[in-house]
């Protein structure tokens, strides 16, 4: 391309290490200044910068599920709003997956153009989880929702400030349809500083290279494509098929994910054809979500350290036929896509292990959700706690899968249980790994969770969301696949009752227990084939007792 | 007289000592080998080498500061005691769970550290106390034997008891580590509210495990070191640095090994802090560049920032450290393609071996130095005052090989271009801890130390819009003179989860005298007279809801409701510094409670002005062309720094070397020695910054 023959790689480097960094200033602004758990504690919240035309051209690793996914905000602001409309100190966000480019309801990205010498040359962004946008579950994610009116505010893209007015009307439209306002109020506020950073140092970085900073920024992108290009001729060129099942809409059933991988030509094509029809439940993956997981899942396999940005992103070839689950129609509701990912995640790699037998990943276990809602009698106040837990990473063909991680384009983090305990009225019981529940194999699959909460006063309602409860995780190569995962209320008593895979205001009277143990990883290779090193290390950590090495590999001391 | 001090810094290759004679103001520097397998052995040979040279006797010294890099290393290196754990039933994995996310979102080869207590030696004991720190579940006294009995089985050298919310009543633990001491007296143990009395069960589990496997280690090498400087014939005891800044005894390093592990780098930020108040410029950012890292860190007021959690080897360590950011860059990072075609600088280095190309050690791939010889900037015969010859010749034909070629360039482009990127890296960290801080750091001055330091600092600072750029006398041994400046400090903190208003004062005075115990504890070990101890309280804040506090401070060690308000204005006002705003209709809820105990010393004297000759020309080694990013190839002279006349002004361009280091300042900036031989370059003030 002729852009970077007229800049030289080390003005590009430079360049992209500003952007970088000036991301990561956003990022810290946005964390230090939000108010919600899910955010401060959780970095549930990405910070991006995109050129005029829209591309991504830097972003900050925080979830790698907002991976390009604030894309699609762009192009609705840029259809919604003529360029000539827009005035600096304007923003505007958006939540909506059908129109507002949104992933789901609960991330709400907030948008700011950056000016300079008079036009837009860029655009700052960042999207944050807020734990509750109403709809009919508290925590506005639930995989028993059938339509995305159930799910909570949806909002297309809106002018919410105004050159550096804020637009009350809106704000308080947005506050009056969440169960938890005081906290929208300073999510959305860190929001805003974290674009003010970002348009602070942006017009820093134009003034310092002057009117070569696009024509620079083009040639970035196109380093990072021939990077990326130059990975993909390392694995082997052909077409790859594969498969993989959600949970379905009824108990029992499951609905196939499938993609046809082909490799060559400098680019990657997934033609996802032949993906069931959307389901009734919440469990449709939109398109950003799509978008997100395969160029996570990418990365991670061809290029751990190529930069993310559209240099990369546009040598992948996404098609995705529309009315199936991985490119639902409104009003499909999509609210737990980040867990039916895990499973598209799983699919994608197992087409790329194909084409690089070497670096492939068996199936994983993929977090489960679970939100708690109810009064809290200590405040007199209405409590929602939304948490995400853990499964098991699978194998690969030379170690263990890792012990409970978030998997794939997932990646929050946990809720410390003093922190749990002194917000809410819950008692932890148990947190522990979920022995047993990684696959067994020459590298086993990686442990699920298991986290047990007592309520502690009555009120409490429950909803769950979860995959890989009927479905385990694949093992590769002669490994067995991963334990399932299970939602069980007051375990080891006589009212134990195993729980549906999605429910919702399931009832958590004072003193009752809920169970969630959430799958394992899928092994690599056969069981025979373990070292014994590796199996006496098991014994000796407790992750395997004498009984169940011998079950499993044979072992007898 | 005991009028002698000595100061020891102790980094991966070199000890760098520093004597000082309060009796003539005169001081000394020496530098010896650090011998990895036993750092007390090469220290002690320093010592009396560095006594020799200034003809002092060990009995005139009156003061020992050691700056150690001993639990760094035995954390990064895993060579931890093995380490055994008593915890809350249902909850021994605490330690593995981490925070769920995987150490990298993109590489999944990267694994969670494994921790220092592994599954085997966690035991679990029935016991439970609530987030209030009322008792649910009584201890169960004989669990804590049995688990005592199995740690023993396995062979356990150090014990770290760790319970839920025992921030809010350590009962359990305490009585849990009388029961292990009676079966078990001589076992290296600390409890999970004795190191860190603060909520969030990870990070408190995790900094007392960490803290227990390091205990018979650090212990070990004391022992070592303190016979070792006894038998040097030095009377007293030597005292050791913490990375708060603050020098302390032996016996609170045996108890808390954790607080070391920035020791060597907040060496060098108080002798910064301490330089920079004695030359009239208060306000400094630091730039401490050596060959693989470089540390930053904000000093405003002659006071450096503090922080609260660190990372080390992978796990979240809660200590009170002075708030330095570290990069993975410096003088040996290797400059490479990738596969686009990009230039990239580091993180990979050379390291000592095989080092940059130019130093001639079997080094082929080009680094920062190599492009700093390319541009002239460095002696282009010999460095360390002529003591160690280098090949300007290997630092060009490695930059042509691997990086022009590729890159379609020239040599002179590259060389450059590694130095711009490697700067932009560097003006990242330099921003990004002011902008944490809520700073301009142009209102700063940069402060350049360690080898590379002032090679690069005017252009770091040039890029960020900084003027000031203020050089140590000896930037290669500010770390080591640092020492001689510390205080003995402490810092003590305890969570108290509640609300700012008149319900919760008992609770919060009740919290600072618990403080107040511990610190009288402390003093009594640290031996200190009272007059000389100066205390200071912090609160940490948060409005109700949030998740992230702010410290503020506290001015009495009494809460009164008038106290309390003054209290929670100061904290409005800090969050509307820091953040851009205030809720004042929001509740405020108090986190952490925090006192710092600060012993204070005598000063150290004020380096003495040198005689030196008259005129700069008679230190003028030479004419080279030197390469600046402003002006390309300019011929520049090159002075050597000893022997250049104090007090006098100059103009850029120049290049002052000396053994330690080297500076380089570009055209047009004007340039002042002052008395005592510190450099402050004044930079031209350029349009175009970021």
């Amino acid at each position: 391309m002729s852009a970077s023959a007229a800049v030289d790689p080390i003005t590009a480097e430079v360049i992209s290490r500003h952007l970088l960094s000036i991301s990561e200033e956003m990022g810290a602004t946005l964390i230090r200044t939000s108010f919600s758990p899910n955010i401060k504690e959780r970095n549930d919240c990405s910070t991006a910068i995109f050129d005029a035309r829209g591309r991504v051209i830097a972003q900050a690793h925080r979830v790698p599920i907002h991976l390009g996914s604030m894309i699609g905000a762009i192009e609705a602001i840029k259809k919604r709003f003529p360029e000539d409309t827009i005035r600096p100190g304007d923003m505007f966000l958006a939540n909506d997956p059908y129109s507002g480019g949104g992933s789901h309801l609960p991330d709400i990205n907030v948008i700011a153009p950056v000016f300079w010498q008079g036009r837009i040359v860029s655009y700052v962004a960042n999207i944050a989880h807020h734990s509750d946008v109403g709809g009919m579950v508290p925590g506005s994610e639930a995989a028993v929702c059938r339509s995305i009116f159930q799910e909570g505010l949806r909002l297309p893209a809106v002018r919410v400030m105004r050159e550096g007015e804020i637009q009350q009307d809106i704000m308080e439209i947005i506050l009056l349809n969440s169960r938890t306002p005081d906290e929208r109020i300073g999510d959305l506020r860190a929001q805003f500083a974290a674009n003010v950073t970002g348009i602070r140092s942006m017009t820093g970085l134009f003034n310092r290279y002057g009117a070569q900073t696009e024509a620079t920024i083009d040639a970035y992108l196109e380093f990072t494509r021939k990077r990326f290009v130059a990975a993909v001729g390392k694995i082997k060129a052909g077409v790859y098929t594969a498969e993989d099942f959600l949970d379905g809409d009824k108990e029992g059933e499951t609905a196939r994910l499938a993609l046809r991988l082909t490799v060559g030509n400098d680019q990657l094509i997934l033609d996802f054809a032949g993906t069931a029809p959307q389901l009734s439940w919440a469990r449709n993956i939109p398109n950003q979500a799509l978008i997100a997981t395969v160029y996570t899942v990418v990365k991670s396999l061809l290029d751990p350290d190529v930069p993310t940005n559209a240099g990369y992103f546009d040598a992948i070839d996404i098609r995705a036929p529309r009315g199936t689950l991985v490119q639902p129609v409104a009003p499909a509701p999509v609210g737990c896509r980040s867990i039916s990912c895990g499973v598209l995640g799983d699919m994608i790699a197992h087409a790329l292990s194909q084409a690089m037998p070497e670096r492939s990943i068996a199936g994983c276990g993929p977090h489960h959700l679970v939100v708690f809602a109810g009064p809290d009698p200590r405040s007199n106040d209405y409590f929602v706690n939304y948490e995400t837990i853990a499964g098991g990473m699978g194998a690969r063909p030379y170690r263990d899968g890792m012990d409970a991680v978030r998997v794939h384009a997932s990646g929050a983090a946990n809720l410390p249980l003093e922190a749990l305990e002194h917000a809410y009225p819950l008692r932890m019981e148990r947190y522990a790994l979920r022995d047993g529940s990684g696959g067994t194999g020459e590298h086993r699959g990686g442990m699920g969770v298991i986290r047990e909460y007592r309520a502690l006063n009555d009120g409490i309602q429950v909803s769950l969301s979860s995959e890989r409860q009927h479905v385990p995780a694949p093992g590769y190569d002669g490994g067995l696949a991963g334990e399932v995962g299970v939602f069980v209320l007051n375990p080891g008593t006589p009212e134990e009752r195993v729980l549906s895979s999605a429910a919702s205001d399931v009832d958590l009277p004072k003193g009752a227990v809920l169970s969630i143990r959430t799958p394992g990883g899928g092994a690599y290779g056969p069981a025979r084939c373990r070292t014994r090193d590796a199996i006496a290390s098991d014994v000796s950590e407790d992750r395997l007792t004498l009984q169940g090495a011998e079950q499993a590999y044979g072992w007898t001391g | 007289m005991n009028t002698v001090w000595i100061g020891i810094d102790t980094g991966g290759t070199f000890t760098d000592l520093t004597l000082a004679d309060l009796s003539t103001g005169a001081y000394w520097f020496h530098k010896t080998p650090t011998t990895p397998d036993d750092a007390s052995r090469g220290i002690l040979q320093g010592m009396r080498e560095i006594l020799d040279l200034a003809g002092a006797k060990p009995e005139a010294v009156k003061f020992v500061c050691h700056g150690t890099t001993l639990a760094t290393n035995a954390v990064l290196e895993g060579k931890w005691a093995y380490t055994g754990m008593i915890t809350t039933a249902g909850f021994r994995d605490i330690l593995e769970l981490a925070r769920q996310r995987r150490p990298s979102f993109f590489n999944l080869d990267v694994e969670k550290p494994t921790p220092p207590a592994v599954r085997a030696a966690r035991r679990e004991v029935t016991e439970r106390v609530d987030n209030v720190g009322e008792v649910l579940t009584p201890l169960d006294e004989a669990g804590v034997r049995a688990a005592v009995g199995e740690l023993q089985r396995l062979g356990c050298d150090a014990v770290a008891i760790c319970f839920l919310h025992s921030y809010a009543n350590p009962a359990h633990e305490q009585r849990a580590a009388e029961i292990v001491r009676e079966a078990w007296p001589d076992v290296y143990l600390c409890t999970s509210s004795d190191v860190l009395a603060e909520f969030r069960e990870y990070e408190r589990f995790a900094t007392t495990t960490v803290n227990a496997s390091l205990l018979p280690i650090i212990d070990r090498y004391l022992e070592r070191f303190e016979r070792g400087v006894a038998d040097l014939g030095i009377p007293g005891r030597p005292l050791i640095m913490q990375s708060n800044g603050g020098a302390v005894s032996p016996d609170t390093v045996r108890k808390f090994p954790i607080n070391t592990f920035f020791s060597g780098p907040a060496g060098g930020v108080i002798g910064a802090a301490t330089l920079g108040e004695s030359a009239g410029v208060p306000d400094v950012i630091t730039f401490d560049m050596g060959g693989t890292s470089t540390d930053v860190a904000l000093i405003k007021d002659g006071k450096p920032g503090k922080k609260s959690v660190r990372e080390m080897g992978g796990f979240p360590v809660r200590t009170r450290t002075l708030d330095i950011h570290t990069i993975g860059a410096g003088g040996g990072s290797l400059a490479w393609v990738d596969p686009g075609g990009l230039l990239k600088v580091g993180p990979k280095s050379a390291g000592a071996v095989p080092g940059p190309a130019c130093y001639g050690r079997g080094g082929e791939l080009p680094t920062v130095s190599d492009a700093n010889m390319v541009l002239g900037r460095l002696n282009q015969t010999a460095l360390l005052d002529g003591r160690m010859p280098v090949f300007p010749d290997r630092a060009r034909a490695a930059i042509e090989t691997h990086l022009c070629e590729r890159l379609g360039i020239d040599l002179v482009q590259a060389a450059a271009g590694i130095l711009e990127i490697v700067n932009v890296n560097m003006m990242g960290a330099v921003r990004v801890i002011s902008v944490e801080q809520g700073e301009d750091p142009r209102r700063f001055a940069l402060m350049p130390f360690g080898g590379a330091g002032p090679l690069h600092a005017c252009d770091v600072a040039t890029m960020i819009g900084m003027q000031q750029v203020f050089v140590p006398q000896r930037p290669g041994i500010l770390s080591a003179l640092g020492l001689l400046h510390a205080d003995t400090r402490a810092d003590f903190s305890l969570t108290r989860l509640a609300l700012a208003n008149s319900e919760s004062i008992g609770v919060l005075n009740a919290g600072l005298a618990q403080l107040a115990d511990r610190a009288k504890g402390w003093l009594a070990t640290e031996q200190a007279g009272k007059a000389d101890v100066v205390y200071e309280w912090h609160v940490d804040l948060r409005y109700f809801g949030q998740n992230f506090e702010l410290a503020v401070a506290l001015t009495s060690d009494r809460i009164t409701l008038g106290v309390l308000d003054a209290l929670v204005e100061r904290f409005h006002q800090a969050h509307d510094q820091v953040y851009g705003y205030r809720m004042p209709e929001r509740l405020v809820e108090i986190v952490n409670l925090r006192m710092g105990v600060t012993v204070t010393r005598p000063l150290a004297p004020d380096s003495a002005a040198v005689a030196t000759s008259a005129a700069l020309s008679d230190a003028l080694i030479e004419q080279r062309p030197v390469w600046f990013p402003s002006t390309g190839f300019v011929p520049t002279p090159i002075y050597h720094r000893n022997r250049m006349p104090h007090a006098i002004t100059l103009q850029g361009p120049a290049v002052i070397e000396q053994m330690d280091a080297t500076t380089v300042i570009p055209p047009k900036a004007d340039i002042t020695v002052d008395p005592v031989g510190n450099i402050m370059v004044q930079l031209p003030i350029e349009g175009k910054t970021a």
